[in-house]
């Protein structure tokens, strides 16, 4: 199966269709776990978006995987987008 | 419902004769689609339209053929062996839909198949689960699980289209060259096949209520292209089937079958020097 790596795409990396955003995954192996944060998915809606993150992230047997919208994060300590991933408006990151 | 109540049949030599015959003929009829349906989305791994929808196409694949796999499996119960039904046929014995004979040339003929046919094929595999046979139960519980995503990306995708003129043109074109095959593929009024598989409560519901559920579930996009409408709370075809054509035998509208690329890449011809037994 192929699979994208942990991280997968930042904002601003890919052009074309337009109505795509990123999504984050989350998901946990059993009920006891922690959420993980596993990688993210470029999709044109929340249905989709749920549909790409199992087929791509397919590596284990998840008990309960998630996705969210990456601006639905806040972020608390940086001024630019979450997960340093790159900036909102897709300018190279500040270190 | 016209399941009948009564013992399961642990196997298939617990069946009734007149449903033994009927329901290795559905089998392979699925089976020959899962099959060429799977090379069908493996077209389009590379050249989606996104690389998510890319790696989408590529488990859908992966898992049809994993669904084709285990049903040819099942059918050394009824008399097949199942490596000769895999790599010893002709194309003109296939049971697959002649949707799925050759070339897929644009995404939203994929969507046609994905959203229209995949979900006729899980609708049938609906109608089996549950069922009195126990042989197919577990596997079409696990099968209906992953086609859950199947329909989740071809129902996406279709809204995506219904969102822009062009799009909604274009994927009416396609749903409609594809409609009257599904709507076929449930069985004409009398199918000797489905009416002795309800009766013996092997499929859970005729043709009439398989089609019917189908269109519960493709109806919502359907209407918006003109293909379906709710008349109360149910969904129906715009159009009636047009049975002409149709190979009871087959289960399709058309003769021939799998274009000589697709037989070769169905039957694994290049790699055949690597059988072993």
């Amino acid at each position: 199966m192929t699979r994208n790596g942990h991280g997968g795409p930042g904002r601003g990396e890919r052009g074309g269709l337009g109505d795509e955003q990123v999504y984050e995954v989350f998901a946990r192996k059993k009920r006891a776990d922690r959420f993980q944060h596993i990688g993210a998915v470029f999709a044109p809606s929340r249905q989709l978006a749920r549909v790409y993150a199992w087929h791509t992230y397919d590596e284990a047997k998840w008990f309960e995987m998630t996705v969210a919208p990456r601006n639905a994060f806040a972020s608390v300590n940086l001024s630019h987008a979450p997960f340093t991933l790159g900036r909102a408006d897709g300018s190279p990151e500040r270190r | 419902m016209t399941a009948s109540a009564g013992a399961t049949f642990k196997s298939a030599s617990d069946l009734p004769p007149a449903a033994y015959g009927h329901l290795g003929d559905l089998l392979l009829w699925l089976a020959d689609n899962k099959r060429l349906l799977g090379l069908r989305y493996s077209d389009w791994i590379l050249g989606a339209p996104t690389v998510e929808a890319g790696i989408a196409c590529s488990a859908m694949a992966q898992d049809e053929w994993g669904h084709a796999r285990i049903v040819y499996a099942m059918l050394k119960d009824f008399g097949h062996d199942p490596s000769a039904l895999e790599r010893g046929r002709a194309a003109g014995e296939y049971r697959s839909s002649e949707l799925l004979d050759g070339d897929v040339s644009s995404w939203q003929d994929l969507l046609a198949l994905n959203f229209l046919w995949d979900t006729a094929l899980s609708v049938h595999f609906e109608a089996l689960g549950g069922n009195r046979f126990e042989p197919i139960n577990y596997k079409a519980r696990k099968l209906l699980t992953e086609e859950r995503f199947h329909f989740g990306h071809g129902q996406g995708w279709s809204a995506r289209f219904l969102g822009a003129d062009r799009g909604r043109k274009a994927l009416a074109d396609a749903f409609e060259a594809a409609w009257n095959a599904c709507l076929c593929c449930f069985g004409p009024d009398g199918d000797p096949l489905v009416s002795t598989l309800a009766e013996h409560g092997i499929l859970r519901c005729g043709q009439a209520a398989a089609r019917a559920r189908w269109l519960e579930r493709v109806g919502p996009v359907a209407a918006e292209i003109g293909l379906a409408r709710q008349e109360g709370s149910e969904w129906v075809s715009v159009s009636e089937p047009s049975w002409d054509g149709w190979d009871p035998v087959r289960r399709r509208l058309a003769a021939g079958g799998p274009d000589a690329d697709s037989l070769a890449r169905a039957r694994g011809d290049r790699n055949r020097t690597l059988l072993m037994d």
